[in-house]
């Protein structure tokens, strides 16, 4: 029995690995979205694909990797050979996301047996579909969203298996993007490996195991001494949203269990706003985590005590077909009403709502410059929800974001050969006596040659919720506003065609209030 | 007539300024060290130094050399002790300072605080004017409403202006045109522009970098100033140089008109030193390690070269997202693992060592201070590795009592023994630093077996030896007088400058002509700053470096580039040296397009080395130097009864086995059981690890 110093050094170890591996595919990503917004996330699981430890730079994609993991065991099982690489991108073979979001998954064994996972998932540029940057709003089903790469092998037994690198390369419109950001993953995932091999060399397996499961018992202890704090009952919600449905949710808290009810919401929808089942779970494992354990610390024993119920054929449970380019604004909005459901049930201990969208921009053309292509893929910032100690935070990523970096405007001018009129904080009403929420941001970009727009965001119509009784916060707007001085709204919008002197308005909502 | 050479470091710490002085005769090449340590005396530090130089009873009229490090540029941010900021910024852009990154690595905390910024948003104002990021003059500047804004600010109370417009890196006329204006309209005003401290792109590091040096530089030069008239009205002949965060050194004058310079350079001295003794002892590639009571920090040193970055943060964290400081500064990693750092057990039956310390006061429990929580000093202590009859040089009774009921109330919690806990302590410690290291070597592609760890600090030499072992290094080399070698290292250092410009260029036809200009136009620059100081030409040495990445990339990597003026034919070997070195850190290489994105350009001089004088070697017998035995536990390698050793009497040319312990007055060294000891000709120990 190893001593418990030599199994915190083994976990130590572990987690190093995940992190290492984040800070590799950081600093050797070509696509932005990747090494700026670090839409990324890393991971090490055990054999089964439980995950161990995870280097995310952002929260949602904690989650992520352990599902992909299970897929590729369920699927390939005993074919898994040393020197395997898989690659997966669609939400019905353990993507999760959306089909721009790529897995990349390498199994380390050791002694012969396979004793972990090292993987990673980064959005990429662009994965072909009907529009450039693959975030087409006009869909219907997933066919047209790009291409999917359900769950195949990348390398066997070491050696790259060249007909997927060829389908990858010709479908994506950034092929040369697309081969940086693949290696940038796989180098990666080689990283972790060594780190990963080095532990069981030194230990031994068994010590190795042994130090996974006392760290999946610290999750969940974590997790339940948190939870412990938690009222307890049967807490509802309900929430109309911009396309005039209604959603609701329930959560149900015990003593040993935390269940997040999806029943009874709107059918799928032939339109990119689907999510699958594994999104709907990660709504639900963010608010659990804030709730119960907000500490960066997670693995597989940290969700142990969190149920989530959904019904298929529904947006949070879609079927084989469904588009859902757009996961993100449902899983966004979920999570928003869960966090709603829980500030409810538990006065004064949540923050009011926030601008709450990811609020994705895709600009992609031609940089008036170089004559090359670019993909600009942004998130935008906005306000977040007032405490009754304190305002709310101006100009922050979402909540489904964490370490996410906004791109300076001056690496964006020479990058995408645009020009950056006004980066601000917006403005908000003045309210006495209150805590206001945060400010939102007026971002508006001017195009210098031709380009095609893709957005899309939530909270446009109905505002950001505040603390009971008091006036709303904002609402997120984006407008084209053209050369020649016609002004138009969108809200959900792709291939939207751009010429040289137009201009791009963004307006994200300021924060919801609270009480002094 | 005085044949002594006296070559001065002093240093201005939270709690204690410090003095070393080496002094050479000139006739006999003997060396004696004078230490001294006095109180530090805010919010005047400088009388601080003077009042230390007395108690050494060093006359400043007879010294040769004066190199300082200070605090005080970083202890003012921390501390919130800077002065009222006004910023002057491009139209449409005076929120980037709040806005700042947008990011929160605290990611599942719902009620994450983002940094405030130094500057609020009633102090920040905007002129019309454009740059694009070619350096072309997109919309002209318009100073119409400076005056405006200047009174504003005055009628704010702000003491100092900062400057930073959007592509000041690609064209500096705005700010050169807005800084000469500022400086008609109000003369007495303390004003930075952003380009005097970087020409990097990014703005909002840029502006931040500029805020900052702006909120400082009136405390800092107002310091300087008067450290400089005290010296001078007490005889000393010379100018003081002024320790910076390249590890180089800069003068006065420099230094006070971009005092945020020094914001790092605590650590920059040691790492130097390293440096230079790596040279001296024919060792190039050195991990560096200096192990103080609250830190540890560790830095590569490749082919004797430091490496230094400018991504530089303060007050970031797992917890926050901290703020930007965009000056050159040694690439090193901290973390709070020292000699102080206290040991605990969280709620789920985990043991921790730091970051927090007992600092000076309660200190470890061994101070008999009322300290009640075991720290690694107090492991060290009860596994007999430090010497309790001879703790800090003798200077304190170690409180063994309360040693042992610190440790043994942590096993508790544990539910281990005392000295399984104070085992456990030492592990994780050396743990915690073991990952330090292979952060700045291992996972950068560096092999640790080529390299040389040198342990310094306090603490250095007590725990280099297993982390050596652990890493595989070449050998494990604890310096002479290893507690004041920081201050040997500020004596070794260079006048040194570091610019980094931003200018891309794709590596093809054309482009080694538009690399040799950026770089001979930055060194012009650097030599006509140098010539007002007197420094000629034929003084100042040249290294080039430039900054590369594949084509769509962000991040770089930093290559040497040859000797000589680029043109086209340099580019495939400099194409090569790029594939080459992002090939060792990142496992593969592209074949892609490869392109600049800016220069990397040091500018050194130097400004007279202190002298070592090799010893004769007095055979391999070091019995002389013996004083006694003792039981220590070495933690993974249990319990041996070990030789002690009398620092200050090993000689050159001494040779012994492990187990054993060296002990002087600062440090102690831990050698471990089969390990191989030489003393080399300047004292150093040599520790080879399977002997």
């Amino acid at each position: 029995m190893p001593d418990p110093f030599t199994l915190s050094v083994i976990q130590a170890g572990l987690e190093n690995a995940a992190e290492e591996m984040f800070a590799v595919l950081r600093k050797t990503a070509m696509s932005p979205i990747i090494y700026e917004v670090l839409d990324v996330g890393t991971g090490v699981t055990d054999a089964a694909g439980n995950l161990v430890s995870s280097g995310a730079g952002i929260p949602t994609f904690v989650g992520v990797l352990d599902k992909a993991v299970k897929v590729l065991v369920a699927r390939h099982g005993d074919a898994i050979e040393e020197g395997d690489v898989f690659v997966t991108n669609d939400p019905n073979y353990g993507g999760v996301t959306h089909l721009s979001d790529v897995v990349i998954a390498k199994p380390v064994f050791f002694g012969g047996a396979r004793v972990a996972w090292s993987a990673s998932i980064a959005h990429w540029g662009d994965i072909g579909g009907k529009v450039p940057g693959s975030m087409a709003t006009d869909v219907s089903e997933i066919f047209a969203e790009g291409l999917r790469l359900p769950a195949v092998r990348l390398f066997k037994r070491g050696q790259p298996v060249q007909a997927v690198f060829d389908i990858i390369e010709t479908n994506s419109r950034l092929p040369e993007f697309v081969h940086g950001d693949l290696w940038a993953q796989v180098a990666a995932s080689n990283t972790a490996e060594s780190q990963i091999l080095a532990l069981f060399a030194k230990f031994g397996r068994e010590a190795v195991e042994r130090a996974i499961a006392g760290s999946f018992e610290t999750g969940r202890a974590r997790a339940l001494a948190g939870l412990r704090t938690l009222p307890k009952g049967r807490f509802e919600v309900e929430e109309e949203q911009d396309d005039g449905a209604t959603w609701r949710a329930a959560i149900l808290i015990t003593g040993d269990r935390f269940t997040v009810d999806l029943r009874g919401n709107p059918s799928e929808r032939a339109a990119p706003y689907n999510t699958s089942r594994d999104g709907a779970v990660i709504s639900s494992q963010m608010i659990f985590k804030a709730l119960c354990d907000p500490d960066r610390f997670a693995n597989a024993g940290s969700f142990a005590l969190l149920e989530v119920i959904t019904e298929e054929g529904t947006i949070f449970h879609a079927g084989p077909t469904a588009p859902q380019g757009y996961y993100f604004e449902t899983r966004i909005r979920l999570f928003d009403l869960l966090c709603q459901c829980m500030a409810k049930a538990m006065p004064g201990k949540l923050p009011a709502g926030s601008f709450s969208s990811i609020f994705g921009t895709v600009i992609a053309g031609r940089h008036p410059d170089t004559g090359r292509r670019y993909t600009m893929v942004e998130p935008q910032m906005g306000g977040w929800g007032a405490t009754g100690e304190r305002g709310g935070m101006d100009a922050m990523f979402s909540i489904s974001h964490g370490d996410t970096f906004n791109c300076p405007v001056e690496v964006a001018e020479a990058r995408y050969g645009l020009t950056v009129v006004q980066k601000a904080l917006g403005e908000r009403p003045r309210l006495e006596g209150i805590h206001a929420g945060g400010r939102g941001v007026t971002l508006e970009y001017e195009l210098r040659g031709p380009a095609n727009l893709s957005v899309g965001y939530t909270r446009a119509r109905v505002p950001v919720w505040s603390a009971p009784g008091l006036p709303p916060g904002g609402r997120n707007s984006m407008h084209i506003l053209r050369a020649s001085g016609e002004r138009e709204h969108h809200r959900f919008v792709s291939g939207a065609v751009l010429d040289a002197g137009d201009r791009v308005l963004v307006e994200t909502a300021s924060g919801g209030n609270a009480p002094t | 007539m005085d044949r002594i050479t006296r070559r001065v470091a002093t240093d201005v710490g939270g709690t204690f300024t410090d003095l070393v002085c080496f002094e050479t005769d000139q006739d006999t090449g003997a060396s004696r060290i004078v230490t001294a340590k006095s109180d530090t005396t805010p919010p005047d530090f400088e009388k601080g130094v003077l009042d230390v130089l007395e108690r050494g009873g060093i006359d400043p009229s007879g010294v040769d050399f004066l190199a300082h490090g200070t605090t005080v540029v970083i202890n003012a941010l921390t501390e919130r002790k800077g002065v009222k900021v006004g910023l002057v910024t491009t139209e449409g852009f005076r929120d980037t300072l709040e806005i700042a990154r947008g990011n929160r690595p605290d990611f599942f905390n719902l009620h994450y605080e983002k940094p405030v910024p130094f500057v609020p948003r009633h102090l920040r104002a905007e002129l019309p004017g454009r740059m694009t990021y070619t350096g072309e003059e997109r919309t002209p500047l318009d100073l119409s409403g400076l005056p405006a804004i200047l009174d504003a600010f005055r009628a704010e109370g702000v003491e100092a202006v900062a400057i930073s417009f959007l592509h000041s890196y690609a064209n500096t006329a705005h700010e050169e045109a807005a800084l000469a204006e500022v400086q008609r309209l109000w003369p007495e005003v303390s004003v930075v522009s952003s380009h005097q401290i970087t020409r990097e792109w990014r703005e909002y590091e840029r502006t931040n970098t500029a805020a900052l040096s702006a909120y400082v530089q009136p405390v800092a030069a107002r310091y300087l100033h008067r450290l400089d008239e005290g010296l001078a009205s007490r005889g000393f002949g010379g100018r003081p140089y002024i320790m910076q965060s390249n590890c180089g050194i800069d003068s006065l004058d420099a230094t006070s008109r971009t005092p945020i310079s020094m914001v790092e350079s605590g650590p920059a001295s040691g790492i130097w030193g390293a440096a230079e003794l790596g040279r001296l002892i024919g060792e190039p590639n050195v991990l560096a390690l200096d192990i103080g009571g609250t830190t540890a920090k560790c830095s590569l040193i490749e082919n004797g070269e430091v490496r230094i970055m400018t991504d530089y943060w303060i007050e970031r964290s797992r917890k926050s997202a901290g703020y930007p400081i965009m000056v050159p500064v040694v690439d090193l990693v901290e973390i709070g693992n020292g000699g102080g750092s206290i040991a605990w057990v969280d709620d789920f039956g985990k043991l921790h060592v730091g970051p927090q310390s007992a600092g000076a006061l309660p200190g470890p429990a061994a101070y008999g201070k009322g300290g009640t929580e075991a720290t690694t000093t107090d492991a060290n202590l009860w596994l007999g590795r430090i010497n309790r009859d001879y703790f800090c040089g003798g200077d304190i009774q170690a409180d063994m009592a309360a040693v042992e009921r610190s440790i043994r109330s942590l096993g508790a919690r544990l539910d281990v023994g005392p000295d399984q806990a104070a085992e456990g302590i030492i592990r994780i410690a050396n743990n915690n630093m073991v990952n330090a290291l292979k952060l700045v070597s291992l996972n950068r592609g560096f092999d640790t077996r080529d390299f040389t760890l040198l342990a310094f600090g306090g603490g250095g030499a007590m725990h280099a030896v297993a982390l050596g072992q652990e890493l595989q290094v070449k050998k494990v080399v604890v310096p002479a007088a290893a507690s004041v070698f920081s201050a040997w290292g500020m004596m070794m250092s260079d006048l040194r400058r570091d610019y980094f410009v931003t200018h891309l260029v794709e590596l093809a036809e054309g482009a080694g002509n538009r690399i040799e200009s950026t770089f001979a136009e930055t060194e012009a620059k650097a030599l006509a700053t140098f010539a007002e100081e007197s420094v000629g030409a034929d003084q100042i040495t040249f290294l080039r470096y430039g900054k590369f990445r594949y084509q769509n990339q962000e991040h770089t990597t930093e290559v040497l580039l040859p000797g000589g003026a680029i043109t086209d034919a340099s580019l495939a070997r400099i194409a090569e040296d790029f594939h080459k070195t992002y090939e060792r850190e990142y496992t593969y290489r592209l074949d892609a397009p490869v392109e600049m994105v800016g220069i990397h350009l040091v500018a050194k001089a130097e400004v007279g080395k202190l002298e070592m004088c090799p010893e004769q070697s007095g055979g391999s017998d070091a019995s002389d130097a013996v004083k006694g035995r003792r039981m220590v536990d070495y933690a993974l390698e249990g319990k041996h009864e070990a030789t002690i050793y009398d620092g200050e009497a090993l000689r050159a040319g001494m040779t012994f086995k492990g187990p054993a312990i060296v002990e002087d007055s600062g440090a102690t060294a831990v050698i471990h059981p089969g390990n191989a000891v030489e003393v080399d000709a300047y004292r150093n120990i040599h520790i080879t690890l399977e002997g």
